[in-house]
């Protein structure tokens, strides 16, 4: 079973992910805010990171960045999950380091299968 | 509803509702309550002049009065969702000005996220005017560019706190409120206040300015300032003396980054001008903007 973790400080939006992977048998594993996406990304290594681009207590940019000088968790992808313009969004993404972008609010109907293209690659 | 000083509230329940109030907004930036401490820090906002909207138990929106000798900053304006149009924004916007007329403040700015159209038309409808565009950008660690500036320096001096903040002094640009000498000064004053607080900062988050002053061989000069953590430079600025502002621009950062190639980058608020065409040159790229504005002579 592959393992997903999301880092969303939002419980809307957590919540709204677990509703719609549901049906795809993951195992998702939480994290609000990033130091605890470290933590978690650390026992877990997960096979796929969820991660909102703006945070509590650090941005986005910043997690990748450090995500990515983590040996045990450079090469997992990780796709930026954010409510920026996607222009904006997707060159950030790439540029930090993210292995793609998917735009809030998420398309319900194909985020499974965008998730399932990324976990599959 | 009723309007309550900020200061009544803990940290914990303004973080809360500022972050609420930036739930469905196009970039929320969601805050804990360590960062809205180094914020308020930072800009010298005073939460017994900021205002919280509260209906019975409620909090439905808050908004925060930053002071410096004789100017006021409004930041940090919000209403939560299901208190937004019934006039909470207006109440909190009012009472704001109110305390910066009581503080004899004649000049109030702010800036509001470029393409919040509810909040710019709010601004204008209470008198602020448009002054300029203010740009936020990134640049991520290990982006290649070209060095070949480097062969152009003439003379190169590395400074500390105190000798940037004597540059800072002498800044000929406009600063905006987020880059303007009391914020640097407020560094080392965040600095001392949470090594007192103690325990949960993170210890590398808390360094002073440094500087790298620079002469290029075609005469062209400049200064660099910036706040190294060991992951990102901060509050970076740049003073462009003498030579074009785009490639002299260029080459500062060019410098900096060699010197710090393994950390991000982060500014805020950086004109939209010819030095700007120099960020980009160096490998920064743009994430927003926001719009700065003025509402002149609050004091009759």
């Amino acid at each position: 079973m592959k393992t997903i973790l999301q880092i969303e400080d939002n419980f809307a939006n957590r919540r709204l992910v677990e509703r719609v992977l549901e049906p795809f048998s993951y195992r998702l594993l939480n994290a609000c805010d990033g130091q605890s996406g470290i933590d978690t990304a650390l026992q877990e290594t997960p096979d796929l990171i969820l991660l909102d681009m703006g945070l509590p207590d650090m941005d986005g940019q910043t997690l990748v960045s450090m995500l990515r000088e983590m040996p045990a968790l450079a090469n997992i992808p990780i796709i930026a999950l954010t409510a920026w313009p996607e222009s904006i969004a997707g060159e950030m993404a790439i540029r930090y380091g993210c292995d793609g972008c998917i735009t809030k609010p998420i398309n319900v109907a194909e985020f499974g299968k965008q998730i399932a293209v990324y976990l599959n690659h | 509803m009723i309007l309550l000083p900020a200061s009544d509230f803990t940290i914990e329940e303004l973080t809360q509702a500022y972050n609420q109030t930036r739930t469905d907004y196009l970039i929320p930036m969601p805050m804990n309550p360590a960062r809205l401490q180094e914020y308020m820090l930072l800009y010298d906002v005073e939460l017994n002049k900021s205002r919280v909207a509260r209906d019975g138990d409620n909090i439905v929106g808050l908004g925060m009065l930053g002071k410096r000798k004789s100017t006021g900053w409004i930041t940090r304006l919000g209403v939560l969702p299901n208190g937004r149009r019934k006039g909470v924004g207006g109440a909190i916007l009012d009472a704001l000005l109110a305390e910066a007329q009581r503080c004899n403040l004649p000049d109030v700015w702010l800036e509001v996220i470029h393409g919040n159209q509810p909040a710019h038309e709010l601004f204008q409808k209470y008198q602020f005017r448009q002054t300029r565009e203010l740009i936020v950008a990134r640049r991520p660690p290990r982006t290649a560019r070209n060095m070949s500036i480097i062969k152009d320096v003439r003379k190169i001096q590395y400074l500390q706190h105190d000798e940037m903040l004597e540059l800072h002094c002498r800044r000929r640009e406009r600063t905006n409120w987020l880059n303007g000498i009391e914020t640097m000064r407020n560094v080392r004053r965040l600095t001392n206040v949470l090594l007192d607080d103690g325990d949960d900062y993170s210890r590398h988050e808390l360094t002073h300015l440094s500087g790298i002053v620079v002469e290029f061989s075609d005469g062209a000069q400049g200064w660099v300032s910036y706040q190294a953590t060991t992951l990102q430079l901060k509050r970076i600025c740049v003073e462009v003396l003498c030579g074009d502002p785009a490639r002299t621009t260029a080459g500062l950062l060019e410098l900096l980054h060699r010197l710090h190639s393994s950390q991000d980058a982060a500014v805020e608020n950086i004109p939209d001008d010819e030095a700007w065409l120099g960020f980009k040159q160096a490998g920064y790229f743009e994430v927003f903007r926001r719009i700065e504005m003025v509402r002149e002579s609050v004091v009759e």
